[in-house]
């Protein structure tokens, strides 16, 4: 016989049947309104774009008056903290991934990214170059490519409006492979930046903030960042001792 | 350029032992020199209006074991592109800067530096400028095999979606070794 018993402080999804509970769950009230959520998310898209590759000149007329993107409620965004889409306009070389990884780790979740033609692919025509890396879903998750080199502003069009359906129907949930295996995206970028790689932003304790946290988001490569853990450590201000003289009576 | 004006060049050359130089188009002088009597030229130049360091070109020359650097200086006021043409031994693959002459040369030397590993006695700053998460051999040398270093680092390869599949069975796919090998002669 079981002991069941009703915590007082219940997880959203507790269940007090005879059955186990599937984690991925959701409660019907949790479905209404997350469905609702994904309905406005989809609708009101900032957006960031990398525009380190050629991809940057099929942006202007995508975003401005000949296509306007605005149309689809999307907009550029200055910083990557009020971003929701990163858009990574073509190739990427060992330096700009870097800076991709530290933009992309910066943005609130849940958070998507399109990747621009063939070099974000398979290298595209810069296959056999030593200075840019060739699939861009071995460091960050992607959620779309558009084919072409360089796609047209209507394959970027129709991108985006796809990207609205996925994210509409709640298909679009890269952004949480990240988390649930980020031992293995640390892999790859520890392979090419050598151990000493590492962003301010503590990825595993944000996967436990989403509940996203599983036995592949921890492992050997992780266990490397731990040493740069006081770098970025919060300072403890209830040891500072003040000065006599500063102290008022 | 004017006759005058190769004669001011040509008076400028004199000076200096073992230099050969021709006009080989409209504003463009091919000068080719010892690479110990760069920097004396370069000096003599500089005093005579040419006083743009454009570029510096570095070629890597493996048949005859040596670098050959090329110096482009622009006059303004002659209109004239001089190209000096040293050439140095590989090993130690030394040169001195040419930064005391003509200042913007600290960031050409700087990436020759970093892509061929050449190195200038003098130069400011010789820190890796472009590439600087790279951890190989200079990647510009022609001894790099560049091809066999991307199937080493990258593993792009194992991308197997299903429609490439539906292309292999299909009879499409890579070309052949063979195939390729002509390809790249070609």
């Amino acid at each position: 016989m079981v002991d069941k018993t009703i915590p007082i402080h219940a997880d959203s999804n507790t269940d007090v049947t005879c059955r186990n509970i599937d984690k991925e769950e959701r409660t019907l009230w949790r479905k209404v309104i997350d469905r609702i959520a994904d309905h406005c998310r989809a609708r009101s898209l900032f957006v960031l774009h990398y525009c380190t590759g050629c991809g940057a000149i099929e942006l202007p007329p995508a975003i401005t008056s000949r296509f306007d993107s605005e149309r689809l409620g999307m907009q550029p965004m200055v910083s990557p903290r009020q971003a929701d889409l990163l858009l990574i306009t073509g190739y990427l070389s060992v330096k700009t991934l870097k800076r991709v990884i530290l933009s992309y780790e910066q943005m609130q979740s849940p958070k998507y990214v399109i990747g621009f033609g063939s070099c974000t692919i398979n290298g595209g025509m810069y296959w056999n170059s030593y200075a840019t890396i060739k699939r861009l879903e071995a460091y960050i998750p992607v959620d779309l490519y558009i084919a072409g080199c360089m796609p047209r502003p209507e394959a970027v069009q129709q991108s985006f409006i796809k990207l609205m359906e996925q994210i509409d129907n709640g298909e679009a949930n890269a952004w949480k492979d990240y988390y649930r295996n980020y031992d293995r995206y640390l892999a790859k970028q520890q392979a090419l930046f050598g151990d000493e790689w590492h962003t301010h932003v503590d990825v595993v304790a944000e996967a436990e903030h989403y509940q996203l946290l599983t036995e592949q988001t921890t492992g050997q490569h992780t266990k490397l960042l731990e040493k740069f853990a006081n770098q970025y450590a919060m300072h403890d201000f209830s040891t500072v001792q003040i000065p006599e003289e500063e102290k008022v009576e | 350029m004017s006759e005058q004006a190769i004669d001011k060049l040509s008076s400028v050359f004199r000076e200096v032992p073992n230099v050969q130089f021709k006009q080989t188009h409209a504003r463009r002088t091919e000068v080719k020199l010892r690479a110990d009597t760069l920097p004396a030229i370069l000096a003599l130049l500089k005093g005579r209006s040419y006083i743009h360091l454009s570029a510096i070109s570095c070629i890597d020359r493996p048949e005859f074991d040596e670098f050959e650097l090329v110096y482009h200086i622009w006059s303004h006021e002659e209109k004239n592109l001089i190209s000096a043409h040293i050439k140095i031994p590989k090993k130690p693959g030394e040169f001195v800067s040419v930064h005391d002459i003509y200042t913007p040369a600290a960031y050409f030397e700087r990436d020759i530096h970093e892509m061929f590993g050449v190195k200038f006695e003098g130069a400011p700053n010789l820190k890796p400028f472009v590439l600087t998460e790279w951890q190989g051999p200079p990647p510009m040398l022609k001894s790099f095999d560049t091809e066999k270093y991307v199937q080493d680092t990258y593993d792009w390869l194992d991308y197997q979606p299903q429609w490439w599949k539906e292309v292999q069975e299909k009879g499409g796919g890579y070309a052949p070794e063979d195939r390729r090998a002509v390809i790249m002669e070609d």
